[in-house]
């Protein structure tokens, strides 16, 4: 008899441990709340550092899925101990008995309306990062309109106690990079700036983008937060920020403003935590068992965490951590379910 | 009440023309009582002394003018009695606790004024210095006897009176001691940690009456007595028959009293008297400048330690930061506690609900603000920026309405949004298009941006910062030539109203002038079935007394339901700039109490009319929430 595992969330984390768990031999089900995989990562056009298409890395992602048991459009409806394993009833009805779950439930975007300064939602020519890779694959926003000065805002949402979030979201800064780069490929007459309080360029070729960004695109970036942000009456934005490195108040004009929306724990994911009774930490994201050795443990025997809902990562650290709970999967089973790897049956398949 | 003998020679010349009743002479029981009193007597007239010659000369003579103007006067006459002694504003809120707190302070007051009363009628002697010496009989039922067969219907209705009041404060003493167990039951759900001296003159107090119950019931027989002391007395008399011991109980009496009056002036109980310095203070507009001394001092010792501020403190959503409330601030001042001081003084939110609500009407706040003067106000700041800021002004061209042409010309409105409404945009767009709807002719004062109003720097005590920009904005609305002034920020309101002495300009809020524009028609707004329900901002209602209008104007849109706490009770919604310290975890549990307590109806909208409270409100709350100029756009015509 093989194990059940069970993973909530078919963005990439959940995507990559079941082709791991499937291949190490358990029976995967993954049950994904959306009608679609791949979670945001369906929704971006490129990745930094580089520039590689979204759609490539999914396709990869969604290819090594053979075998694995995918319920879309699917919420989990309880979730309760029973014995060893976990009794879990969805919302379609099925049944499952999960020796081990995996929670994957990722991150929202920050809603930008909530920073009600900068008028996303109120002026009709402030989007978000996301709104802007939607740009990007589509090509359709009516905000964008063959802008000739386009501000990027970094940390919106994040580093922001006011707006309820102390922490940095790891990714803002290399995309707002990435998109400037895109944006002036796309209007190469267009000026570019980017506010930012740090450059947290820690990964590696982030530097190299930075650069780039600089020299061979001519963004300009000023190290400030921007405070107020209002309408002219032609359409275009007033922006006013601080130049820290000049010390200087600074007003620019745009036709264009890009918010970074940060990361917050997920909603429907703090749903889950709540059945299953996980505790969250100040930040908001999952508790996990140590943050050096254990991280995709939670303290609760059986589930397992993954991704960022355990706090902000990019999609590689993402990945990485998903494979990580995989084997932190498997050494579990074989420690709790001795029995599961039967050496007799594995060597009638394995010869 | 029986004579408490100071000078026992003097007092020995009973006088020989009193018929009906026998006075006596000295007994060594008042002891205890005279110590006390003459103790707690010398204490408050040096502290008396202390506060008048700690105010400067102008409060000096704003003071004692004050109690010469009769309308002043009448007013001192009638705080006194319904302050002091009746606590009508606690009566107002908890009946019970109004009950058990005028019972107390009311029927004491009559106990003693009857006493007097008694005396100058039953032996009117010992009134005058030349003839009855200087005696004086407090404890009258100990002192004073009617001589057998001389009962007479005056001095019954005196017994019947004093039996009466004596019931009454102990039903107040008993609630006390009630509420120390379970204080909810009296509307308080927390309660104040009485210090030492606070207990011995707690305990003394609750003692105090039960022992004079006791003592003029064991002499009931002798000196006359009611219904109460008189049926005490029979029973004393059934259980210990004919021969009652009464001297151990008038002793424990007097030192009782003592006891309290000696541990009054290191307790809370110092309010008895120093609010009446403090609402005389309070009514001729004396303000603290200083956060100790004289009128400060005044208001710190006025200060009864009731905990009233405790459940009003918004902070107080945390049992842990009940250590910030009002009633704590004022504790570690009384004890130059400066570490506790200055840390307490700026974690407030400035809310004023703790003064609106307090008994006394303690201006907690101002002390506060004049803590934090202490140590801010001399800081360095660059002022730099108030010259080179661009105070320009941008008239909106505006198509004019022919039919409204005629009205709009003698009147040019200055829109001064503020920094908050800067960063609440949808406030300033709602703003313009109920100025354009209604063909008001406007000149947006801070459209580049302008400088700061005051009112944060006046909170955060730098008075000095604060006067260089209004300066800066008052030669900025004077160059403007327009005579109204219309804001969409409360915090700016307030300091415009009362700092600014904008002679000969109309300073109105935009609830206010929308109002306005409503009545004379030139705002047509339509009612829809929406379930609104409105926050009072901190700085609006309490502020600076703005509560219908808002409402009158909501009534008018949509069905507005009642939230938990309003008008003066309403719920600060956390963001306020008041506060210097207080962390974000902390206001965000405030905004979550304000918003549950804002949303017990079900309301579809949360309409307020301040950005901060907009915004603070917008980033947690699940139901929508909404500015008053957009929620009146949303329903324009």
């Amino acid at each position: 008899m093989r194990n059940n595992v069970l993973i909530i969330g078919g963005g990439p984390a959940g995507l990559e441990a079941s082709a791991n768990l499937q291949r190490l031999g358990y029976n995967v089900l993954l049950v994904e709340h959306s009608n679609t995989l791949g979670g945001h990562l369906g929704k971006w056009d490129r990745l930094f550092p580089s520039g590689t298409p979204a759609s490539g890395a999914l396709d990869k992602l969604l290819g090594s899925m053979d075998g694995v048991k995918c319920f879309t459009d699917t919420e989990i409806q309880s979730i309760n101990r029973l014995g060893k394993s976990y009794n879990v009833i969805l919302s379609n009805g099925i049944t499952v008995l999960a020796d081990a779950v995996l929670v994957v439930t990722g991150f929202d975007l920050f809603q930008a309306e909530k920073k009600e300064e900068y008028g996303y939602g109120i002026y009709d020519h402030v989007i978000t990062n996301a709104d802007l890779e939607q740009y990007f694959k589509t090509g359709l926003d009516a905000r964008i309109n063959a802008p000739r000065k386009i501000g990027f805002v970094h940390c919106v949402g994040s580093r922001d106690e006011k707006s309820g979030c102390r922490s940095c979201s790891k990714v803002c800064c290399a995309t707002a990079v990435k998109q400037a780069c895109e944006m002036k490929a796309a209007f190469p007459d267009a000026q570019i700036y980017c506010f930012y309080m740090d450059l947290r360029m820690f990964g590696r070729h982030y530097e190299d983008m930075y650069l780039e960004a600089q020299r061979d695109y001519g963004i300009r970036f000023i190290r400030g937060r921007v405070a107020e942000v209002s309408e002219n009456i032609d359409g275009s934005l007033s922006v006013k920020a601080e130049d820290t490195v000049s010390s200087k108040p600074l007003k620019v004009s745009l036709d264009l403003l890009v918010l970074m929306a940060g990361m917050r724990p997920s909603v429907s994911g703090q749903r889950i935590g709540s059945l299953l009774g996980m505790q969250n930490e100040k930040d908001g994201y999952f508790e996990v068992l140590s943050e050096i050795t254990s991280q995709q443990r939670s303290p609760i025997p059986g589930i397992f965490l993954a991704g960022a809902a355990t706090g902000p990562k990019t999609l590689p650290d993402t990945l990485a951590d998903a494979r990580g709970a995989a084997t932190q999967i498997d050494k579990y089973l074989s420690d709790i379910f001795p029995k599961a790897k039967d050496l007799k049956q594995l060597i009638k398949t394995a010869w | 009440m029986m004579p408490a003998n100071i000078f026992p020679i003097l007092a020995a010349q009973a006088s020989p023309e009193v018929i009906d009743r026998i006075p006596s002479s000295y007994s060594h029981f008042v002891i205890p009582f005279v110590a006390g009193i003459t103790f707690f007597l010398v204490w408050i007239f040096v502290g008396l002394i202390r506060v008048l010659t700690q105010l400067n000369h102008d409060d000096r003579m704003q003071f004692w003018t004050s109690l010469l103007n009769p309308i002043t006067a009448g007013k001192n006459i009638r705080d006194l009695f319904c302050d002091c002694l009746f606590h009508t504003k606690i009566w107002q809120r908890k009946p019970l606790l109004g009950y058990m707190h005028s019972a107390i302070a009311f029927g004491w007051f009559m106990l003693i004024v009857l006493g007097h009363i008694e005396v100058a009628l039953f032996v009117p002697k010992h009134l005058s210095y030349g003839e009855g010496g200087l005696f004086y009989p407090i404890f009258y039922r100990y002192f004073v006897w009617i001589r057998p067969g001389h009962e007479t219907l005056r001095g019954a209705f005196f017994f019947f009176l004093m039996d009466f009041f004596l019931l009454y404060v102990l039903t107040g003493i008993g609630l006390a001691m009630f509420k120390r167990f379970r204080s909810i039951v009296l509307g308080m759900r927390h309660t104040t940690k009485p210090s030492l001296a606070d207990r011995v003159a707690l305990y003394s107090l609750w003692m105090i009456f039960p022992l004079r119950l006791l003592a003029e019931s064991f002499t009931a027989d002798l000196s006359g007595g009611s219904f109460l002391t008189l049926g005490m007395n029979h029973l004393l008399h059934f259980l210990f028959g004919d021969k009652l011991y009464f001297q151990p109980f008038w002793w424990a009496y007097s030192i009782c009293l003592g006891t309290f009056f000696a541990a009054m002036p290191f307790s809370r109980y110092m309010h008895i008297l120093t609010e009446v310095l403090w609402i005389l203070f309070r009514n001729a507009g004396l303000k603290p400048s200083h956060p100790r001394k004289g009128v400060a001092e005044a208001e710190i010792y006025a200060c009864s330690s009731c905990g009233l501020c405790l459940d009003a403190c918004p902070m107080n959503v945390q049992k842990k930061n009940l250590k910030y409330s009002s009633v704590y601030f004022i504790r570690f001042l009384r004890r130059h506690n400066e570490r506790k001081i200055a840390e307490i003084a700026d974690k407030c939110l400035m809310c004023d609900k703790c003064h609106a609500l307090c008994p006394v009407s303690v201006d907690a706040p101002a002390l506060r603000r004049a803590q934090r003067q202490t140590t801010n106000d001399h800081l360095p700041y660059d002022y730099s920026y108030l010259d080179t800021a661009p105070v320009k002004l941008h008239e909106a061209a505006i198509p004019r309405h022919p039919e409204l042409d005629s009205g709009s010309d003698s009147s040019k409105v200055l829109y001064f949004a503020g920094c908050m409404s800067h960063l609440t945009p949808r406030i300033i767009k709602a703003v313009e298009e109920l100025f354009k709807k209604a063909g008001t002719e406007y000149v947006f004062a801070d459209r580049e941006g302008g400088i700061c109003c005051g009112r944060p720097l006046l909170l955060a005590g730098k008075k000095e910062a604060a006067a260089k920009t209004m300066d800066a904005n008052k030669s900025m609305i004077k160059a403007s030539g327009c005579k109204t002034l219309v804001l969409s920020c409360p915090i700016c309101y307030k300091v415009f109203k009362e700092e600014y002495n904008l002679a000969g300009i109309r300073v109105v809020h935009y609830t206010q002038y929308f109002k306005e524009l409503i009545d004379a028609g030139k705002l047509n707004v339509g009612k829809s079935g929406e379930k609104i329900v409105y926050h009072d901002p901190c700085e609006l209602g309490r502020g600076c007394n703005v509560y219908e209008e808002p409402r009158t104007v909501l009534r008018q849109v949509g069905d507005l339901v009642k939230a938990g706490h309003e008008y003066d009770e309403s719920i600060c919604c956390g963001g306020s700039l008041g506060s210097l310290t207080l962390s974000q975890n902390d206001r965000r549990k405030i905004t979550d109490a304000a918003i549950k307590d804002l949303t017990i109806a079900f309301p579809e909208t949360i309409v307020t009319a301040c950005p901060l409270c907009l915004k603070t409100f917008s980033e947690r709350s699940t139901v929508p929430v909404k500015d008053f100029a957009e929620v009146l756009t949303n329903h324009c015509g």
